[in-house]
């Protein structure tokens, strides 16, 4: 009744939507139902729903392994980095941005910093593979040159969570300064005005006007972020970590390992893979809903949804 | 002596507003250098690797296995000469072109006809409309689903159809254009209306034209999605005739002794990396041409979209 009067009357409107309400129906709804593999033993002949039940069986495989614990700190250990670093980075580039006068400079500087964000993962990867190759690499030959001893970077695990930050901010700083500085250009000249007028200096004017009026943005940003803290980025890692299993001690994240499960021979590689992207699944749900209510109660106007 | 006092009330009176001022001069000076210096030596940070590559895919392979250079040396094309004689850079080249412009056509299309809707006042549902979309973001449907769904029940092993379906739609990229055009006054809605004109062709003909910055934007950020995507192709495709340009340069890169891969017939003596680094020239280059033009309408498009949205 309301609804089909609802649908009728406006059938143009919802015509426009239906393509992506099937398309996301298909690409995203679908595919969730493969979550429940997590519960099953799955023989790719049978489909999902003629595979047998397993119950827990794969779950407990997933939690009793030696794995688990430590791709999951890893995931959760990098995430709080990279938001860390991106988010001051940025934060200090749009400021910054912000008090350069010379309309050529700004425009010149500000196209450079979000250079890195348009380019592939894969030239990211070439460049670090160059930079800090066993001794010929850039990075190996600067330090010879300066007289210390070289360092072989893919055998050393222990750096790879930095330098994974440093390539992060690399890659994606200058772009995530893009909404920080769109914000504070709209904020009104009145309030520096007056705290000119009361003898404020430039980087009082930053720290009490400036960064309390970002506040809200900084907030969003950053529990976007949080709310994807049980995601790793593949891209990032698996491009320039890719298979060395040298390295997986420090970097490898659930996506990699969920990547590599299914790509095993293993018979049961797809029921593996699905438990562990159960639960990752449902620990993101669990992380945004409680940032979300943890916002809401601190600052209403900040929450997400 | 009247005078004098004059003078002296004179000066005072311009001096006391004056000696803040000049405070207030040095410390905007102070953050003023600070800002140049930073951004000047994050932004050529920024710049060195490119800068590094190019002026790398031009050196002659005798200078290139003693490092990079910051200054050309020795010039040469054979790298490029070798890469371009091969047939593959034209495959991936094609495949690359191919679901950039259809991919990119197609999504912009779909997504800016749902957000219109999502965002339309007459539409009693487009709140659940946003939601059936969020979900998707809380709740993503994991790599098993996803790699079951294209290669399993669709069949699109070695199809471009894998590279080009996943793509076609970006939740964040509809809610940026849902939130743009619920800026749009909506009286521009309903004079067409009262003009008995039809719902496709407001949108069509009243609101693209006006929406141009989003779509700028939309439009840059599937290309670059399509553009740089090798995760579809890592996944599903394993035909060489149909690796995109990405794949392609992952191949020459997790693989180096095997440059056949490039079915090149020409002997020239080359590298790996500088074929890798004429591979990556020739990967990036139409981005960097292209993103200048359009920084001044993605920055716009993605401030109305995203500053309290």
């Amino acid at each position: 009744m309301g609804i089909w009067r609802e649908l009728r009357k406006n059938r143009w409107l919802y015509a426009m939507s239906l393509p992506v309400v099937l398309y996301v129906f298909i690409f995203s709804y679908v595919p969730m139902t493969a979550h429940l593999l997590a519960f099953k033993q799955f023989i790719p002949a049978k489909g999902i729903w003629g595979s047998k039940w397993t119950g827990l069986d794969n779950l407990t495989f997933f939690f009793t392994g030696p794995d688990w614990l430590g791709v999951t700190m890893n995931t959760v250990y990098l995430n709080l980095l990279f938001i860390a670093a991106g988010t001051a980075c940025s934060l200090c580039i749009a400021l910054l941005l912000n008090e350069i006068r010379r309309a050529y400079f700004k425009k010149v500087t500000q196209s450079l910093v979000i250079l890195p964000h348009f380019i592939s993962i894969m030239v990211v990867n070439l460049m670090v593979l160059n930079f800090f190759n066993g001794q010929d690499g850039m990075i190996n030959r600067l330090i010879d040159r300066i007289g210390f001893e070289p360092v072989n970077w893919f055998q050393t695990p222990a750096v790879w969570p930095y330098l994974l930050t440093i390539i992060f901010v690399w890659k994606g700083a200058g772009w995530g300064s893009i909404i920080y500085l769109a914000t504070l250009t709209g904020f009104s000249e009145e309030y520096y005005e007056s705290a000119r007028i009361d003898g404020a200096k430039r980087w009082q004017q930053i720290r009490f006007i400036t960064l309390p009026l970002l506040r809200p943005t900084i907030i969003v940003l950053t529990l976007l972020g949080l709310g994807r803290i049980f995601y790793g980025d593949f891209g990032l890692i698996y491009g320039i970590i890719g298979d060395n299993s040298l390295l997986f001690h420090s970097t490898d994240v659930i996506d990699t390992y969920t990547y590599r499960s299914l790509r095993s021979t293993n018979m049961n590689s797809y029921s593996n893979a699905a438990a562990v992207a159960l639960f990752q699944s449902v620990m993101g749900l669990i992380t945004i809903l409680f940032f979300n209510w943890f916002v809401r109660r601190v600052d209403n106007d900040s929450k997400l949804f | 002596m009247a005078s004098n006092q004059t003078r002296l009330l004179e000066n005072s009176a311009r001096s006391k507003p004056m000696r803040p001022a000049k405070q207030r001069d040095m410390s905007q000076l102070a953050v003023s250098a600070v800002a140049y210096i930073f951004i000047g030596a994050f932004s050529l940070l920024c710049f060195i690797p490119f800068w590094l590559i190019y002026i790398g895919s031009f050196t002659a392979e005798s200078q290139i296995v003693q490092g990079f250079r910051m200054f050309p040396t020795e010039f040469s094309l054979d790298a490029y000469r070798f890469l371009l004689q091969g047939s593959q850079v034209y495959q991936s080249g094609f495949v690359s072109v191919f679901i950039t412009v259809v991919g990119t056509s197609g999504a912009v299309l779909l997504t800016s006809m749902f957000a219109y809707a999502a965002a339309h006042p007459h539409v009693k549902y487009r709140y659940v409309l946003s939601f059936y979309i969020y979900f998707t973001m809380l709740f993503p449907p994991g790599l098993v689903g996803y790699y079951l769904l294209i290669s399993n029940w669709l069949s699109l092993r070695d199809s471009l159809l894998a590279l080009l379906l996943p793509l076609l739609f970006s939740a964040f990229n509809s809610f940026l254009m849902t939130s743009y055009f619920r800026t749009l006054p909506f009286e521009l809605n309903e004079a067409a209306t009262v003009d008995g004109a039809h719902e496709l062709y407001i949108f069509f003909r009243i609101i693209w034209p006006i929406s141009m910055p989003v779509i700028a934007t939309i439009t840059l950020f599937y290309a670059l999605t399509y553009w740089n995507d090798w995760f579809n192709a890592l996944m599903f495709i394993d035909d060489p005739h149909r690796h995109p340009l990405q794949m392609m340069l992952r191949r020459i890169i997790s693989n180096s002794q095997n440059l056949n891969y490039l079915n090149t017939n020409v002997n020239i003596p080359v590298s790996a990396t500088g074929v890798q680094l004429s591979t990556v020239v020739i990967t990036i280059g139409p981005i960097i041409f292209l993103y200048p033009f359009l920084q001044k309408y993605f920055i716009k498009g993605l401030t109305i979209g995203a500053v309290k949205g």
